[in-house]
């Protein structure tokens, strides 16, 4: 005997439009209550807690612009991230790119001393920052574009050296990178020209029109240009591409360079925005795997990681403001959006499979 | 639904004393997304007989077939096995009930031997392998419906031909009573046409049922002593009588109106020559693919290569078309050196390419037609879609494209439209006017209508002048089509002779390197 009803999951011959959005929409939504039964299991008021995420990260003004502010450094990780996914290319050590980021712009800034206007100073310590990121995913993108070596371990491999490296820098006596005249290790900080000031009385700095109009920048590159064309070839068949004439090693190459740039930017904003110096605190932050559930959950979107980069944000500073106002672990923050990568994850199945229900036939003899 | 008459077309009757029926499927209906695959179909085989599914391509055969051995379930309807109800979870359940079916696409481990393939699956193995016994066991099986089979033989060494031999041996193995063979034909030369249908009256003889699927009109004319048609998921007729039935008939219960395959050939004279390949040779790995090939294709002729696949077509066309870089010798498009220039300069010389795999060499899946017919041609650096519409719709317009718009997205479109996007580029010239088309297994996998236009675009080309090559392992086709014939065997020229003259034996055995009399 069989039961009289079946689950089956029915490949979608098209994903419905509104899906798109609904399923990051329902991750979130299913990450916070899964952090609900969490907090209930542990003793702590579920109302309170989101409560007051909420006012710490999006409500109150000063949470608002804290959230902004760190979304800069959080959106360009995600840009970075999305630039090699879209291709297939899964760069996972945008983190490391970002440290490399961080020390090339706290190099120019001191290296460059305290004389050049900020005009000069900013864009250098950004640029310079960046191509210190493109210089970390050097070696994996010409193994990746040469030999076709896997990007995804020696990406990861290059961000443990990273911090290492960052650490070196901070640690070791006499150290350029290191403040002189303290005996606490800690990082020497650039001129006041290679830094721009908060706006108003925030932690939000400049940096994040300038990764703002970046992110959109991309979406229009991707869309319309013809690198962008060459992408998607790429990325969907890479026999089209062989087919048309299209060279999928310079262009991986290419891409790799930019993604690890953009990592290596997101690094350098620090540098000239709230750190101003290279600090190996840096290292236990994780801004760059953040960048990677950021672009997942955009679905490597440029226009809709400035979104769940800005969600995102909002959950860590709302996350680490409840150590402060309550005694609920901040810890609850980094949960929640692991939660949220493993539903959006999750959340793909609803997008190519319909689930239904089928009766089985019964026939009469 | 244009198809309202459920006729059935009586041919001449077998006689009363007809075999039970092993197998009858009542009122079958089975759904996919989007697609009704089987529309209340009711299909029966008896026992020794060959019963024929035919349809065009997405008329549900496979569908039916699968339901029949117990890979899928049907939403309605239901099976009887000597006039039993059954109910197959699964192809072991539908082995259980002796039904078995040869797929489309063969399920072999390449690195086990003939036996051991065999004997894979069956459940009552022990648990130690004696190969002695087993190579007799099947070796015994082949022989006794005459197919002859090394058991010791490693399956990825074996021809396409004999692995399919494998697994109809298979299938008797494991005590198959009705057969099921998905299309089996569309991998063979003539030869071991001949051969399966020899192996098929066996088993008839043997009380075997012989479900066989096909949408070649003259093979299933040949072999079948029923016909039922299948036309997008329904019934559309029933025809009986081995050898008696009129093809024209079939085509119209297949098609839903008349056809017409056969085109002129060139009756018009040829002029110069476009491409000219000189003692090409290619190698990969130290291995030969091509060897010392030389031949011209003039203006409006059209030359048609055949062979067995992986005899070196494919790399012959990539190589013209410059994706590879060939070893020894020369090509040249126009009167231009093209050799080792790649594809845009070869482009640009005025080659044209539609490759055998549509979806995803020729055609990016997830793109845009419009998108589709930038691939090959000339971007800007900021893609000016806009300037490059209006041609888009004109082109969908002209090639008789079912797509929405130029924005339809060419993983939606079905064989056949996809095949006339990828033509319709191809032809209207890109980086430079089409001279010379290169088009490898054009109709494969289309159905009959959409054969018909392309056979007729490709007859438009050649009479605009246009020099093609055509390369496929559809015998007929290139035989209906082509003013000169090569056969490649073993990346060698092995036989031509003139479209007028061609003979389907003789071409045929070229094609199975058997003979090399008229060799280039
Ligand atoms: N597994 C499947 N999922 C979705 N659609 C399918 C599947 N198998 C077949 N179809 C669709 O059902 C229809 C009939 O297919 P099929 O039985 O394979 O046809 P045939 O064998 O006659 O060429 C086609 O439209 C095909 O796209
Ligand atoms: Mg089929």
């Amino acid at each position: 005997m069989r039961a009289p009803f079946r689950i089956v999951f029915e490949q979608r011959s098209e994903t419905p439009k509104y899906l798109s959005a609904f399923v990051p929409l329902v991750s979130v939504l299913a990450a916070l209550l899964a952090g609900a039964i969490f907090l209930m299991a542990t003793g702590y008021s579920v109302g309170e807690t989101y409560s007051n995420m909420l006012q710490d990260g999006f409500l109150s003004s000063r949470g608002l612009t804290d959230t902004l502010g760190l979304s800069t450094v959080l959106i360009c990780m995600g840009i970075g991230a999305a630039f090699a996914f879209q291709m297939n290319l899964y760069n996972i050590g945008g983190e490391g790119q970002g440290y490399l980021g961080m020390i090339g712009g706290a190099w120019a800034g001191l290296a460059l001393g305290p004389h050049l206007p900020s005009v000069i100073m900013i864009p250098t310590v950004l640029l310079i920052g960046a191509a210190f990121g493109a210089v970390w995913i050097f070696v994996p993108a010409f193994v990746r574009a040469r030999l076709g070596t896997s990007e995804i371990v020696t990406t990861l491999l290059l961000t443990y050296i990273a911090a290492s490296l960052v650490n070196h820098f901070i640690y070791t006596p006499n150290s350029y990178f290191r403040a002189p005249d303290v005996t606490f290790p800690m990082g020497r900080t650039v001129p006041d020209s290679a830094k721009l000031t908060a706006l108003g009385d925030t932690r939000m700095y400049p940096t994040f029109f300038i990764v703002v109009a970046l992110a959109l920048f991309l979406f229009w590159i991707v869309k319309r240009t013809e690198f962008g064309y060459r992408i998607q070839v790429i990325a969907d068949s890479p026999r089209a591409a062989h087919y048309a004439g299209i060279n999928a090693r310079r262009t991986t190459m290419q891409v790799m360079l930019i993604s690890g740039a953009l990592a290596g930017l997101g690094g350098a904003t620090l540098i000239v925005g709230e750190f101003g110096k290279l600090d190996p605190g840096i290292t236990m932050l994780g801004y760059g795997y953040a960048g990677i559930v950021i672009a997942a959950l955009a679905r490597n979107n440029f226009a809709a990681i400035i979104v769940s980069g800005i969600l995102f944000s909002g959950l860590r500073v709302g996350g680490d403001k409840l150590q402060i106002t309550t005694s609920t672990p901040i810890h609850i923050g980094v949960m929640l959006q692991g939660a949220i990568l493993l539903f959006a994850l999750g959340g793909e199945a609803f997008r190519r499979y319909k689930i239904r229900t089928v009766r089985m036939q019964a026939v009469a003899q | 639904m244009t198809n309202t008459s459920h006729e059935v077309v009586k041919g001449p009757h077998h006689s009363g004393d007809a075999a039970p029926i092993a197998l009858s499927a009542h009122s079958i209906t089975k759904r996919f997304p989007g697609v009704l695959a089987n529309d209340s179909v009711d299909f029966d085989v008896r026992a020794g007989e060959v019963h024929t599914l035919l349809g065009e391509n997405g008329a549900g055969k496979s569908t039916l077939a699968a339901m029949l051995c117990g890979l899928y379930q049907p939403d309605s309807g239901y099976l009887l096995r000597n006039g039993q109800q059954i109910s197959l979870s699964s192809p072991r359940a539908g082995l259980q009930h002796g039904i078995a079916m040869v797929h489309q696409h063969f399920r072999l481990v390449d690195r086990f031997t003939v036996a051991e393939n065999v004997v894979l699956g069956s459940r009552n193995l022990s648990f130690t392998l004696n190969r002695k016994t087993i190579d007799e066991k099947v070796a015994a099986v082949a022989e006794s419906y005459g197919l002859p089979i090394d058991p010791g033989a490693i399956v990825g060494d074996l021809s396409v031909g004999q692995r399919q031999r494998v697994e109809i041996v298979k299938a008797l193995y494991q005590g198959a009573e009705i057969l099921l063979l998905d299309e089996p034909t569309a991998v063979l030369v003539p030869a071991e046409v001949e051969k399966l249908f020899e192996n098929v009256h066996a088993m008839t003889a043997a009380g075997k049922s012989i479900v066989f699927i096909s949408h070649k009109l003259g093979e299933v004319v040949e072999i079948s002593d029923r016909v039922t048609v299948l036309r997008g998921g329904k019934v559309t007729g029933h025809v009986s009588g081995r050898g008696s039935t009129d093809t024209k008939e079939l085509a119209r219960l297949m098609v839903g109106r008349d056809i017409n395959l056969s085109t002129q050939r060139a009756s018009h004279p040829t002029g110069h020559e476009v491409l000219q390949i000189r003692e090409l040779s290619l190698q990969t790995e130290g291995v030969d693919i091509l060897s010392n090939i030389s031949f011209n294709v003039h203006e409006g002729e059209m030359v048609g290569i055949a062979g067995v696949a992986g005899n070196g077509q494919r790399e012959l066309a990539d190589t013209i078309a410059g994706l590879i870089s060939p070893t020894a010798g020369t090509i040249s498009i126009g009167g231009a050196m093209a050799t080792d220039r790649g594809p845009i300069a070869a482009r640009e010389l005025g080659l044209a390419y539609v490759p055998e795999d549509r979806l995803g060499m020729g055609l990016v899946p997830s793109m845009s037609i419009l998108d589709n017919l930038l691939l090959t041609r000339d971007r800007h650096i900021v893609v000016d879609r806009a300037s490059v519409r209006p041609e888009a719709t004109r082109l969908i317009d002209q090639f008789e494209i079912k797509a929405n718009d130029a924005d339809h997205v060419a993983r939606k479109l079905s064989g056949g439209n996809a095949q006339k996007v990828l033509l319709a580029r191809e032809l209207s010239g890109g980086r430079a006017a089409t001279k010379l088309l290169v088009v490898c297994s054009p109709t494969r996998g289309l159905d009959v209508g959409a054969i018909e236009t392309v056979r007729r675009l490709l007859d438009d080309a050649r009479s605009a002048g246009q020099a093609i090559l055509l390369i496929s392992e559809d015998l007929d086709e290139i035989m209906s089509l082509a003013d000169r014939i090569l056969v490649l065997y073993r990346g060698a020229i092995v036989h031509e002779t003139s479209g007028e003259a061609a003979q389907l034996a003789t071409v045929g055995a070229a094609m199975a390197g058997l003979s090399t009399e008229g060799a280039a």
